[in-house]
């Protein structure tokens, strides 16, 4: 049985094994973990986070800043930032996790000058993560942007545990370069069963969208969830929808869940200080079930990952 | 052999086994950040704002970064009076630290209410008095900035405070910080705390609207340093020193030195905030650092230094 989270966060040194550009913007850091935290990150579930310090990571030279965060690229970096990740590996006694950034601000820009070796302070792991309710035959994985990462690794966790339940990713970008997956994406139709090979490895199907139709369907990745739920065989009760993106993406998610009364899960973002409970900066605000009251919970400690009806979208 | 250097002190009376707090709303209700220090180990503990109903907070966005800095309006959202004794304070009694409760509210009789009903809780050793939270729009900085207000907020509260150290937390925007802290030590505060952040505002130059939900946030972290070193000192030398009043110091501490230079400064004490959300344990680092500062320069007892800045220039 999946559990939500694992108790075992902490402050932890950890290692830079490689960052890897592989796409416009878009890079994979591979972390190496030793010792007890090696333990801890071993048993990071799909869709909990880490906390990251990178307020010591050196700027890139002034002509490799994009024109575009030339002005925020000098600002200070006071607080951690938050990450989850596309997948975690142990290799005897050590952990290795890799996560996907895109360079956004000024910490993710500092982030791309990391190389192999450095050593990075990182809390974790924080939150909950997606969970497996009993009797699920199907998983329905819908991801938009940068959403994308930790539903690959719940992708591969389903497939090294539960071999009962069949997985099928809906992935969706603005546009095909905004999709962090390796490779020529653009070249990918709208008909292909297994579009992305991150998600085939595990034997699930995968389709793609985009906003401008670089890439598979021309349209938002929700209208491919509601054709297939139109046109493909499943049942209720043991089907179950896994979302991560922005919130509108997660919004239109939850609406199709209720209207044909699926369990969906929604992985929510909010601009968080600390990550562990104590800011009280990530309010989500939530139903408070049997009641129209609504009150805030908070992102880091009581999500990030929420059941759909939990959830009051803006 | 070495001798081992004493870092406790009397804060207004209760004993710290060192000058080392965590700050109100960095560090929650009790032993959160438990999973990441033996919270034992801190001099002592404020807990978040408690105010009389409980309050939800503001919408988000509640915080933005800034540079060395962050903002925050977070809106005083905390469980309430009844539901923080009836849950939190058993917590809080077997923390063995002394703690002191921020309190606030909306009007006097809130904050007389909430200071009347912890006075008889034997867990906490003091109160601190909230008059100069930033991010609501009745009560917190309206009281504290304002001499005749805050001397009879202040009197209030500590009528019905009984034996609990009443401590005052002050606003650092106001004309002259001193003539608020006075005002405070007349109306009966025991301590004070300096300083709450600043009111400030980040806006989004694409949308031309405010980052924060709330428009305007409380400034805190690196960026507040040097000014908090300032006004602590100025309130040591005009009013505290004399008075035998002790300051409890904070604003942008992340190090040992930073602490260091508070107390040299003048205060007392001193509390951590905005770096617990970044080093959940840097409270720890710091007592070890203040330690070694005090071993390094032969100083056997944080006594020598607490205040010893020179007046003249």
């Amino acid at each position: 049985m999946l559990e939500k989270r694992s108790s075992t966060k902490g402050v932890f040194s950890t290692v830079v094994s490689f960052n890897r550009q592989i796409g416009q913007r878009l890079y994979r850091l591979r972390l190496e973990f030793s010792g007890p935290a090696a333990e801890s990150f071993a048993k990071f579930r799909p869709g909990q986070f880490a906390q990251i310090d990178l307020s010591g990571a050196a700027l890139p030279p002034t002509e490799k800043i994009p024109e575009g965060l030339r002005d925020a690229s000098g600002r200070n970096i006071l607080l951690r930032r938050p990450f989850s990740f596309a997948d975690v590996d142990t290799q005897g006694n050590k952990t290795f996790v890799d996560l996907l950034y895109r360079v956004v601000g000024p910490a993710s820009l500092r982030m791309t000058t990391l190389s192999a070796g450095n050593l990075l302070s990182i809390i974790g792991p924080l939150g909950n993560g997606f969970w497996i309710p009993q009797g699920k035959k199907k998983a329905l994985l819908v991801m938009g942007g940068m959403g994308a990462p930790p539903l690959q690794y719940l992708a591969k966790v389903i497939s090294a545990n539960y071999p009962d339940i069949e997985v099928t990713a809906f992935v969706g970008a603005k546009t095909a370069k905004e999709l962090p997956f390796e490779g020529r994406l653009d070249e990918i139709s709208q008909q292909l069963e297994f579009a992305l090979r991150e998600f085939a490895k595990y034997g699930a199907k995968s389709m793609l969208a985009t906003d401008d139709g670089t890439a598979g369907h021309h349209g938002p990745v929700t209208e491919c969830l509601s054709q297939w739920l139109v046109s493909s065989a499943w049942a209720r009760d043991t089907t179950i929808i896994y979302a991560c993106g922005p919130e509108a993406m997660l919004a239109r998610v939850a609406e199709i869940a209720k209207n044909r009364g699926i369990d969906c899960q929604v992985s929510m973002e909010q601009m968080m200080a600390c990550g562990f409970g104590v800011c009280q900066s990530c309010a989500v605000p939530c139903r408070v079930i049997g009641s129209n009251e609504t009150v805030y919970k908070m992102c880091c400690e009581d999500g990030p990952v929420f059941d759909s009806r939990e959830v009051v979208f803006s | 052999m070495k001798q081992e250097v004493d870092i406790s002190v009397e804060f207004a009376g209760i004993r710290l086994a060192n000058p080392v707090l965590t700050a109100s709303g960095t560090c929650g209700y009790a032993d959160e950040l438990g999973d990441f220090m033996d919270v034992k180990c801190l001099g002592g503990f404020i807990t978040k704002s408690i105010t009389l109903a409980p309050r939800k907070g503001h919408p988000t966005p509640r915080i933005v970064e800034t540079d060395s800095g962050m903002l925050n309006a977070i809106g005083l959202a905390n469980v309430g009076l009844d539901k923080f004794i009836e849950e939190k304070l058993p917590a809080i009694g077997q923390m063995s630290i002394p703690v002191f409760v921020n309190v606030a509210g909306e009007t006097f009789e809130e904050y007389v209410a909430v200071a009347e009903r912890l006075a008889s809780e034997k867990a906490i050793a003091g109160l601190e008095l909230n008059i100069s939270c930033p991010n609501v729009q009745r009560g917190g900085i309206y009281f504290g900035t304002d001499p005749a207000l805050v001397t009879e907020i202040t009197s209030a509260v500590k009528k019905v405070a009984g034996e609990k150290v009443l401590m005052v937390k002050l606003p650092p925007a106001v004309t002259d910080i001193s003539a608020i802290a006075r005002a405070a030590v007349e109306g009966g505060a025991n301590a004070l705390s300096l300083i709450n952040t600043f009111t400030a505002m980040v806006i989004d130059i694409e949308t031309r609207r405010p980052v924060l939900a709330n428009r305007t946030g409380g400034l805190s972290g690196p960026a507040i340093k040097p000014i908090a070193v300032y006004l602590a000192n100025k309130v040591y030398r005009e009013v505290a020193r004399d008075r035998g009043i002790p300051i409890l110091g904070m604003g942008g501490i992340r190090t040992a030195s930073d602490a260091i230079e508070f107390i040299i400064a003048g205060a007392s004490a001193v509390a951590i905030g905005t770096a617990s959300f970044v080093e959940p344990a840097c409270a720890i680092k710091i007592i070890e650092g203040i330690k070694k500062y005090c071993a390094r320069h032969s100083i056997s007892n944080i006594k020598e230094l607490v205040g010893s800045l020179p007046d003249v220039k």
